[in-house]
């Protein structure tokens, strides 16, 4: 058994090793020096590299990002952090715009390397401004990468991937996970590759498709199953943008049922995609409709603690739903 | 592997020197005339049907656009906007603008973005993107990087007034200034944004003020006078390369014609037009060159002549150029993964 960390100590992890190794990595964010992050996922860094590595910015999210795309530009590799999802908003101009098409209309010339931190995620009494899960506007602009971790050993690859990467990547980390979730995580240097989907257990009845806090209950709720004798395929997204198709078809092909789970509001979100890609290019090996389990169609995530529960596909909801699609 | 800067060459001195010689007066000189004959030859090309989309006339405002970008070192950054043809004459081969403008093939962008995008990153020219002001956040980041860097480059953004009240604008101008980047930002005030006069958009007549509110130094002055541009925007420039931090310097100018060229511009008073030309940068310099016997009549027409003969050349070199295949769209989306080509 290797070492164990959190979730969050691993970002922390990644962001240190690649800062020592590469010094045009740079990090600008609200509260992300002197105070080290308000969930400390920056803690320590501003010491040890100085305040124009690790640089606290005012409240102007636009300009984190966009300060962050004139860097690439000419050549730093920055990450600026956005310290709720829900405060992207102002951003968007920068990344929709910017970095999702600076490579296409310059028809090849420059690129963006650019990773943004968004900080996501419900199940943290957060209310409707720190709680929301908001991934689906940027998977609808090519240009883009978005990847979104379930586990430490992956938090810290695919943020070791994502700052390498010669384009713009959303690196999606949710809040609720980072430090319930613990895990190994090699000391050392390594890549999750952005892109490739992972089968986290294998089965034969259900193929459940999730990422992030969804994917821990999906396996919670798979295990569980288990001892039901239905029998579910889960798989972690990892990368939502872009999709790895054939990890999904091919474990829908062998299931015949596919439980995709969402914790943003269901309407086009990232699992409406997953279905109409199953439904498109499998269709003939569906045993049963494809089933979404997703957040409510209110903008997430009203306050009070039973609307939150209302709100959440749990573990419950999701064994139910598994119930359901098994006696299809 | 450890990953370091590319060491940059860093010239020992940079010269600063604000005067320039009689040979770089009429350099300069020819320069906004290749901005106002290359500018109103593409208007025709536009009305000819020869190029899709529409054109953005800088004409008037050659000053702003053309004498911030002359003689700025390669490293040094520009982020232009629609009407900056004058700083891709300064500064990016006239068969690239050309080509850029007519969308084709050989267009450094192949054709993906909308004419009057000029950008070329040979010359350090970031393409625009079209939401006005976003091209000084950018220029922004990259001052930052020179900062970081402890390099002595700049980064040079150009906005119309009508940019100065949106939102990202104002966080880029307030970052720089925290941070005393070496970032010099041109207001280009044409008293319109499309049809929006300047009024509507600031309460105050210089925008210049803008800077106050930020802490930044900040300079109103003629946007037509060449000698003036030069002036301001080289100890701007200087200022900026020697960790003096950053200049706005609003520009009073303007545009001659429409917003683009589908644009009768009929919410101005023929008199506002009319007073403006009166005050045009071009005739104005030359007749100082002339008056000041810097250049004499026998060379305008020489330097006339070389230009048309060089726009020429780039409007065949530009008409010359077949449109891409069409799944050259596929292209360019990501370095390292290529999209689907649908099966339709
Ligand atoms: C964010 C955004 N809103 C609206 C537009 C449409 N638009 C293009 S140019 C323009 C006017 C720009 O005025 P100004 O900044 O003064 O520049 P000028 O055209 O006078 O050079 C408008 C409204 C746009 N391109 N981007």
């Amino acid at each position: 058994m290797g070492r164990v960390i959190t979730y969050i100590d691993a970002i922390t992890e990644a962001l240190d090793q690649e800062m020592a190794r590469d010094e045009r990595v740079f990090l600008i964010g609200e509260d992300i020096g002197l105070y080290g992050g308000v969930f400390k996922a920056t803690k320590g860094l501003q010491k040890k590299y100085g305040e124009y590595r690790v640089i606290d910015s005012p409240i102007s999210e636009n300009l984190i990002v966009g300060a962050g795309i004139g860097s690439a530009l000419v050549g730093m590799r920055p990450v600026p952090e956005i310290q709720f999802a829900d405060f992207v908003s102002p951003a968007m101009d920068q990344i929709v715009q910017q970095a999702a098409k600076i490579r296409y209309r310059t028809g090849g010339a420059w690129s963006v390397p650019l990773v943004v931190r968004i900080c996501c995620g419900g199940d943290v009494g957060g209310g409707l401004y720190h709680s929301q899960m908001n991934e689906a506007w940027f998977v609808h602009c090519p240009g883009l990468k978005v990847v979104m971790p379930s586990n430490p050993h992956d938090a810290k690859g695919l943020l070791l991937a994502a700052i390498r990467d010669p384009d713009p990547v959303l690196y999606f980390e949710h809040k609720r996970l980072y430090r319930s979730v613990k895990g190994e995580v090699p000391e050392g240097d390594y890549t999750v590759p952005i892109g490739p989907a992972e089968v986290k257990k294998t089965g034969k009845d259900i193929t459940i498709v999730a990422y992030a806090l969804m994917l821990v209950w999906g396996m919670e709720a798979a295990e569980k199953l288990e001892k039901e004798g239905i029998s579910c395929e889960v798989i972690d997204l990892k990368t939502l943008l872009p999709i790895d198709k054939k990890t999904i078809l091919e474990s829908v092909k062998k299931t015949g049922k596919a439980l995709l789970l969402q914790e943003a509001p269901k309407t086009a979100g990232v699992m409406a995609e997953i279905s109409a890609i199953i439904t498109e290019e499998v269709f003939d090996y569906l045993d049963a409709p494809v089933m979404r389990l997703a957040g409510l169609d209110v903008p997430p995530i009203p306050f009070a603690p039973p609307y939150e529960k209302f709100y959440l596909p749990t573990v419950d909801r999701i064994m139910k739903k598994a119930r359901q699609l098994k006696a299809y | 592997m450890k990953v370091a800067y590319e060491k940059p060459k860093v010239e020992k001195t940079i010269k600063s020197d604000l005067e320039l010689t009689n040979e770089e007066k009429k350099e300069l000189y020819a320069l906004v005339l290749k901005s106002r004959m290359f500018d109103e030859r593409f208007r025709k090309l536009f009305r000819a049907g020869r190029f899709a989309g529409t054109y953005f006339s800088g004409v008037g405002q050659e000053a702003t656009a053309v004498v911030p970008c002359y003689k700025l070192l390669p490293q040094d950054f520009v982020g232009p906007s629609h009407r900056e043809l004058g700083c891709s004459i300064a500064r990016m081969p006239l068969r690239q603008i050309a080509a850029q403008i007519y969308a084709r093939s050989h267009s450094p962008d192949k054709g993906k973005s909308h004419p009057c995008s000029y950008g070329y990153k040979p010359s350090n020219i970031i393409t625009p993107a079209f939401t006005i002001g976003a091209q000084a956040v950018l220029a922004t980041g990259v001052a930052l990087a020179f900062k970081i860097r402890k390099e002595p480059y700049v980064a040079l953004s150009f906005v119309g007034e009508g940019a100065t009240a949106h939102g990202p604008w104002y966080e880029a101008v307030n970052f720089s200034a925290v941070h005393k980047l070496p970032n010099v930002f041109v207001v280009q005030n044409n008293l319109w944004g499309e049809s929006v006069h300047a009024r509507l958009v600031a309460a105050f007549e210089d925008f210049s003020h803008r800077a106050e509110g930020v802490g930044m130094f900040g300079v109103s002055i003629d946007g037509n006078d060449v000698l003036k541009v030069w002036e301001t925007v080289a100890s701007a420039i200087a200022r900026a390369r020697h960790g003096e931090g950053p200049t706005l310097i609003e520009m009073k100018t303007y545009r001659w014609y429409g917003h683009s060229e589908i644009d009768p511009a009929d919410y101005r008073q023929p008199e506002e037009v009319e007073f403006w030309k009166k005050k045009d940068p071009i005739a104005r310099y030359e007749k100082y060159l002339l008056d000041n016997r810097l250049l004499s009549p026998e060379e305008k027409k020489r330097i006339e002549a070389k230009l048309e003969a060089e726009i020429e050349e780039a409007v065949e070199y530009a008409e010359g150029g077949e449109y891409a295949p069409a799944e050259w769209a596929l292209e360019d989306v990501y370095a390292d993964f290529k999209v689907e080509a649908p099966d339709r």
